[in-house]
C-alpha cells in the first residue's frame, strides 16, 4: 500500500507544472484585478474627498458671495430710500412754493380787485354827494361850481381816511 | 470500484509509476486550471459567479500570507493558492464514485511535502544565509539533533497526515457501502459529507502548516 516510487518526482513536476499554469492564468490576473479595484477604491475616496473640499470650498465663496451680494442690496436699499426722501422734500417744497407764489397772485388780484372797487366807488359817492348837495345848494351855487368843489374836496381825500373801508 | 491498496504501475524509462494517481492528479489539475480559466475568463470589476470562489480563496490566502510571512510572503502567493486548490480539489475526487484522490497515495503527499521543505531550505539560505544555518545551533550546539529530527519530522508528518486522513475516508466509504445495503445509505451518506468536511480541513491543515514553514524561512528577524 505505501510504496514510494517514481510517481514521487512525477507529482512534484506535475505540481509545478500547475503552479506556473495557475500563476499565469489566474493568480495573476486576479492579483492584478485585486490590486486595480483596490487602487481604484482608494483613488475614488481621494477623489471624493477633494471632491468635498472643493464643494465646501464652493459653498463658502457662494455664502461670502450671496453675504456680499446681500450687503450690496442693503445698499442699494438705502440709496433708494435716501434719493426717494430727497425726491419727496423737494416735491413738498415746490409745492409750497407754488402755494406761496399763487398766494402772492391771489393777494395782489385781490389788492387789484380792492382797489378798482375803491376807485368805482369814490365814483358813486361823488355822483351821490353831488346829487346830494345839487338838490341841497341849487338855487345859490351853479352845477360848475359845485363839481369844482367837490372835486377838490375829493382829491384832498386820501386812503387813509377810508382804512376802515379794508 | 477500485481495489484498497493495489495500485496499476506502468514502467516508463526503467522507472515505476502508480499511473492512476498520476491520472487523477492531472484530472485534478485539469479541474483547478478550468475553475481557474472559467473564473478569469472574463473579469469585473464587479465579480460575478466563479470569480467570486477564486477571489474569495486568493483574497484569503492573501490576508494568510501577510500575517504569517509578512511582505516577502506575496512571491509565494501563487504557490499557496495552487496548493490550496490542487488540495481541495484532489481530495473532493476521492469521494467521487470510481475516482480516487490523487493525495490517498503517499507519492503525492510526500512529494508535495519535500517540496515545501526544499523550498523553505532554499528560500532560508537565500534570504538570511549564515544566520539561517546557524540557528539550528541555537540555543546551544547540542539542538542541532533536535532540530535535524525537527527538520526530517516536518515533510514526515506532513505528508502522512494527509495521506492517512484521505486514505482512511475513502476506505471507510467502500467499507460501508459494502457493508450496508444499498436501502440504507444514512451512513455513507453521512460519512460522505463528513470526508468533504475532512477534505476541506485538511487542505486547509496543509497550505497552513506549509505556510507556518514558510514563514520560517522568509519572515524577516525580529519581525516576529
Amino acid at each position: 500500500m505505501i510504496e514510494i516510487n517514481a510517481t514521487i518526482i512525477a507529482q512534484i513536476i506535475n505540481f509545478l507544472i500547475l503552479v506556473i499554469i495557475l500563476r499565469a492564468v489566474a493568480y495573476k490576473p486576479v492579483a492584478r484585478l485585486l490590486q486595480q479595484r483596490s487602487d481604484k477604491i482608494r483613488q475614488d475616496m481621494e477623489k471624493a474627498e477633494f471632491d468635498k473640499k472643493m464643494a465646501e470650498e464652493t459653498l463658502e465663496q457662494y455664502k461670502l458671495q450671496l453675504s456680499d451680494a446681500n450687503k450690496k442690496a442693503q445698499e442699494i436699499v438705502n440709496q433708494a430710500t435716501i434719493t426717494a426722501r430727497q425726491e419727496h422734500d423737494a416735491a413738498v417744497e415746490e409745492t409750497r412754493r407754488e402755494i406761496e407764489r399763487m398766494k402772492a397772485t391771489a393777494q395782489a388780484e385781490i389788492e387789484s380787485e380792492r382797489n378798482r372797487a375803491f376807485d368805482g366807488m369814490k365814483s358813486q359817492i361823488v355822483l351821490l354827494s353831488l346829487a346830494a348837495a345839487g338838490k341841497v345848494v341849487a338855487k345859490n351855487i351853479d352845477t360848475k361850481e359845485n363839481d369844482k368843489l367837490v372835486n377838490d374836496f375829493i382829491a384832498g381825500l386820501n386812503k387813509e381816511m377810508f382804512a376802515d373801508l379794508k | 470500484m477500485h481495489e484498497i491498496g493495489v495500485r496499476e504501475t506502468v514502467k516508463f524509462l526503467g522507472l515505476t509509476f502508480n499511473i492512476e494517481t498520476l491520472e487523477m492528479t492531472w484530472l485534478a489539475m485539469g479541474i483547478v486550471i478550468l475553475v481557474a480559466c472559467l473564473a478569469t475568463r472574463n473579469l469585473k470589476a464587479v465579480p460575478e459567479g466563479w470569480q467570486n470562489f477564486v477571489e474569495m480563496v486568493i483574497i484569503w490566502l492573501h490576508d494568510q500570507i501577510d500575517a504569517m510571512m509578512g511582505e516577502r510572503g506575496r512571491m509565494l502567493a501563487p504557490f499557496i493558492v495552487g496548493l490550496f486548490m490542487f488540495l481541495l480539489t484532489s481530495n473532493l475526487i476521492g469521494l467521487v464514485p470510481l475516482m480516487a484522490s490523487p493525495t490517498n497515495d503517499l507519492n503525492t503527499t510526500l512529494g508535495l511535502a519535500l517540496l515545501v521543505v526544499i523550498i523553505v531550505h532554499c528560500l532560508g539560505l537565500y534570504f538570511k544565509g549564515g544566520h539561517y544555518i546557524a540557528h539550528f545551533f541555537q540555543p546551544t550546539p547540542v539542538f542541532v539533533i533536535i532540530n535535524f529530527i525537527e527538520e526530517i519530522a516536518k515533510p514526515i508528518t506532513l505528508a502522512f497526515r494527509l495521506f492517512g486522513n484521505i486514505l482512511a475516508g475513502e476506505i471507510l466509504i467502500i467499507v460501508l457501502l459494502k457493508l450496508m445495503p444499498i436501502w440504507m445509505p444514512i451512513p455513507s451518506v453521512g460519512w460522505l459529507m463528513f470526508s468533504i468536511f475532512i477534505s476541506c480541513v485538511q487542505a486547509v491543515i496543509f497550505t497552513m502548516l506549509s505556510m507556518a514553514y514558510l514563514a520560517n524561512a522568509v519572515k524577516k528577524d525580529g519581525a516576529e
